[in-house]
This record gives C-alpha cells, sequence and structure tokens, in this order.
C-alpha cells in the first residue's frame, strides 16, 4: 500500500508517530522541514522508482499530495 | 596591544585511545597505535594503518545527528567535546560568543562523494542522497563543530593537507593576539580510510608495508592515519579571569611556502619556517629544547628536515631533543600536527620529551638526537611542533611553559 510505504518513509525521517500520518496531514505538521522534504522526495523515488520533477514541488503540502503523484 | 595566548584544553581521538589520557600513556610508553591493516577495504596495498578502534558512532551522537556527520565530522565534535570540557568551560549553558572555531582537514567530504560516485558509476543508480551537500561539503566539519559546541565567533577550514592543523592554530593564536577574540577552539581532523583515497596512496609508493620508522635508516615511509586532535586557546587575561588552568603559552609561529616541488621539500624553505618562529616569538636558537618533527619516515622527508633543523639551529641543533610521534599515532594528514600539538603540548606540561618509536638504525645523514623508542624525563621550557606539508606548505609553532 502506497500510504503504508510513505508513513514509514516520513516516519523514518521526521521521527513523528506514524499515527498522526494521514492523507490530509500537512508535512510540516509532521515535522517535515525543507531539507527533510527533499530526503521523503529521495525516499519516494527510490521507493517507487519514479521521478519527481521540481517543478511540483511547491504544490507538495499534504500526505495526499504525494499519494496523487504516485 | 598584542594578547598573550594560551593552551588551556586539549582533546583527542586517536588510534592510542578516545581521550587524552589513553593518548598520553601510550606516548609515555613508546607504544606504536600502528596495527596491520584490517579494515574491509579490498585491493589497497597498504597492509599497516593507524586506525582508531572501538568508537561507536551511536554512542556521541543520535541517529538525526549521524546523517549529517562524515566520520571526521564525528571525531572532531568528540575532541572538541573533550577539549571545550577539559578547559572547563560548559558545553550548552550558553552560547561561546566571542570564540572562533578553526579546524583543519585535508580530505574533507571525500568520504560521502566517494559513496555517491560509487552509486553513480559503479551501481548505475541515478541519484544521490540529499544530504551529499550538506554533509560532504568541506566545510560541513566545522559547522557541525560549531553547531555542537555552541561556537558562535569566526569559523572556517583550513586545508593545507599534513599542515591544516597547525595552520589552524595559527590562525587561532592571531585572531586572540589582535582582540579579535577571547577563546579559540583549533585543531584538525581526519579520516582517510576509504577505498579511493586508499588507492590514491598506494600509487605515490610513499606508504611503508613495514611500519613507521622515522629518521631510522631503515625507514621505508610513511602509515597513514586517522584521528582527531583540538586545543583550546584563550587570551591570558581571559584564562587568569576564569581561574583555567594553564599547559602551555603559544609564544610564536612560523609560515613559508616552497613554491616550488609538489612533494619534494625544499630545506631553505623550510628552515626559514623555523627562523621565522624563532623571530616571531621573540627567542634564540639555544632556548629550544625539543622540536615535535614532521618526521614522517619517508627516506627524502627526514633527510631534509635534519638539514633544515642544521640550518636553523647551526650548533645548537646537537643539543636538541627531536622526535617524531607519528611513530605512534600514524600520519593522520590534516589531523596530524594537531595530535602532534597535543602531544607537544603535554611533553611541556609533563617534562617528558615522547620518543621516536620503532626507531632501530641510526642513518648518517639523520645525525641528531631523535629520542629513540624511550621517553625522556626532561625538563622542557620551550618546544617548536613542525608540519610541512605537501605541495611545499609550511608552518611551525613554538610553545613556551607559561610563567
Amino acid at each position: 500500500m502506497p500510504l503504508e510505504k510513505i508513513t514509514k518513509i516520513i516516519t523514518k525521517v521526521s521521527g513523528c508517530d506514524p499515527e498522526t500520518i494521514k492523507p490530509d496531514a500537512e508535512l510540516e505538521a509532521l515535522g517535515i522541514d525543507s531539507l527533510k522534504a527533499m530526503i521523503v522526495l529521495f525516499e519516494i523515488e527510490e521507493a517507487f522508482d519514479i521521478e519527481i520533477p521540481n517543478e511540483i514541488i511547491p504544490s507538495i503540502v499534504t500526505v495526499n499530495d504525494i499519494l496523487k503523484r504516485l | 596591544m598584542k594578547h598573550r595566548v594560551l593552551v588551556t584544553g586539549l582533546g583527542i581521538v586517536s588510534c592510542m585511545g578516545l581521550n587524552l589520557k589513553a593518548f598520553w600513556d601510550e606516548i609515555k610508553k613508546g607504544r606504536s597505535g600502528i596495527k596491520p591493516f584490517d579494515l574491509p577495504i579490498e585491493g589497497t596495498k597498504m597492509s599497516v594503518a593507524a586506525t582508531v578502534k572501538g568508537f561507536n558512532p551511536e554512542k556521541y551522537f543520535s541517529a538525526k545527528e549521524l546523517s549529517f556527520l562524515e566520520r571526521c565530522s564525528q571525531f572532531a565534535i568528540v575532541a572538541a567535546r573533550e577539549a571545550i570540557s577539559d578547559a572547563g568551560l560548559v558545553i550548552g549553558e550558553r552560547p561561546l560568543m566571542n570564540a572562533a572555531s578553526i579546524v583543519g582537514c585535508a580530505g574533507a567530504g571525500q568520504e560521502t562523494f566517494d559513496e555517491a560516485s560509487y552509486r553513480l558509476y559503479k551501481e548505475h543508480r541515478s541519484r544521490v542522497h540529499p544530504l551529499s551537500v550538506p554533509k560532504g561539503m568541506a566545510c560541513s566539519v566545522i559547522s557541525q563543530v560549531s553547531i555542537h559546541l555552541r561556537i558562535k565567533g569566526p569559523a572556517f577550514l583550513i586545508s593545507t593537507a599534513c599542515a591544516s592543523g597547525a595552520h589552524a592554530l595559527i590562525q587561532g593564536v592571531s585572531m586572540i593576539q589582535s582582540g579579535m577574540v577571547d577563546v579559540a577552539l583549533v585543531g584538525g581532523t581526519e579520516t582517510p580510510f576509504n577505498y579511493v583515497q586508499l588507492k590514491s596512496w598506494d600509487a605515490l609508493r610513499i606508504v611503508s608495508n613495514d611500519t613507521c620508522r622515522p629518521f631510522s635508516k631503515d625507514r621505508s615511509g610513511m602509515v597513514l592515519g586517522e584521528g582527531a586532535g583540538m586545543l583550546v586557546l584563550e587570551s591570558e587575561e581571559h584564562a587568569k579571569k576564569r581561574n583555567a588552568n594553564i599547559y602551555a603559552e603559544i609564544s610564536g609561529y612560523g609560515m613559508t611556502s616552497d613554491a616550488g616541488h609538489m612533494t619534494r621539500p625544499d630545506v631553505s624553505s623550510v628552515a626559514n619556517a623555523m627562523k621565522n618562529t624563532l623571530r616571531n616569538a621573540g627567542i634564540n636558537a639555544d632556548e629550544v629544547d625539543y622540536i615535535n618533527a614532521h618526521g614522517t619516515g619517508t627516506l627524502v622527508n627526514d633527510i631534509a628536515e635534519t638539514k633544515a633543523i642544521h640550518k636553523a639551529f647551526g650548533d645548537h641543533a646537537k643539543k636538541l631533543t627531536i622526535s617524531s610521534t607519528k611513530s605512534m599515532h600514524g600520519h593522520a594528514l590534516g589531523a596530524t600536527s594537531a595530535l602532534e600539538l597535543v602531544a607537544t603540548t603535554l611533553a611541556l606540561k609533563n617534562s617528558v620529551i615522547p620518543p621516536t618509536a620503532n626507531f632501530t638504525v641510526a642513518d648518517e645523514q639523520c645525525d641528531l638526537d631523535y629520542v629513540p623508542n624511550d621517553a625522556r624525563k626532561q625538563n622542557i621550557n620551550t618546544a617548536l611542533s613542525n608540519s610541512f606539508a605537501f605541495g611545499g606548505l609550511n608552518a611551525v609553532v613554538a610553545l613556551n611553559k607559561h610563567a
């Protein structure tokens, strides 16, 4: 399940409680700052074998924004 | 007014132990930390090395902190913590505002970009870790030292190969002398044991497969080492105001550049670095008791350094005690002069001349007193620490007993 994989990645990078990771949760509220966001995107690209273009990064605010790109 | 500069704290991570006491105990015994090469790196010709054993990063750092820390940054911070605490300054209580942090490292970043290159060229993967730049940029070391030690004054990295630590110390000294800062954390760190660096040193054919035997006739080259050495420097006023423990005074320094050959030392230029130091410190040649030599254990260096000492000291050269502690802690490149400055400071404080370990046979071209194998109990009022780096970059520091 994509959400499960993403939950694992976000938890690993931010150290937040996995229970707080819901589709509408904002990444910043989960402790993902701008530098950590790059690590999350890197881990997602590796895990799903996809390429997330730089142009869409400003539109990624919530967990759901990531899910939509998978 | 020129402020006097004192050494008030020391810290060490070395192949001879992970703290000051362990390091000094081994030096006093003349026991070398050079051991058979046992790292899981295949394909190098290296058969001996001065590697740091038993360093467990998780003991010192959280997983989050480690994601930003190369091994050389880890060493630098651990040694800096010991030095700051040894100086009686409390980490984290409040930031050190009027203090500098200046660290030397020859190969900062190589670990990170070696791993990144492996992913790209060998594994043909398309991306590298997003922290590769913040972790691997050379100045990451000093940023991390200032973050972890909360030192908020001037901070930068100095990279002058085997003289990096000495150049870092000299920069800190001149900042304190001028009144720019009251305190400076200075030193060097290095961790060269990755595949690319080892193959590069193999290719230069100056690494010994025996051991490091400086000034001994049967010497066969240098032995690579790793570690970190840190010193806390303070203005005399600052140190006295807080009743700090004083190890020594840094009384002068001298620097020259050979501006010639990249690897062959220039005897006159090396001698000039020592002469400049004596002039800068305001001392006569015959006042020097001990020289902690650059003493790499290569055929060329040890003869050139001996000739340079003759040139700088004249008749007094024969009366000097000289030793190379590289025979014990190995050649830790950007960290080596910092390890040697710590050893020299302790020698001065404890009135013990460190030996040149692994010494077997005298060489007629190296005709001075190299304190072979056994430490010597002897008062030292003035000592020099010599560093002559590849690229012809020379730095010499004079230390005095503080009176």
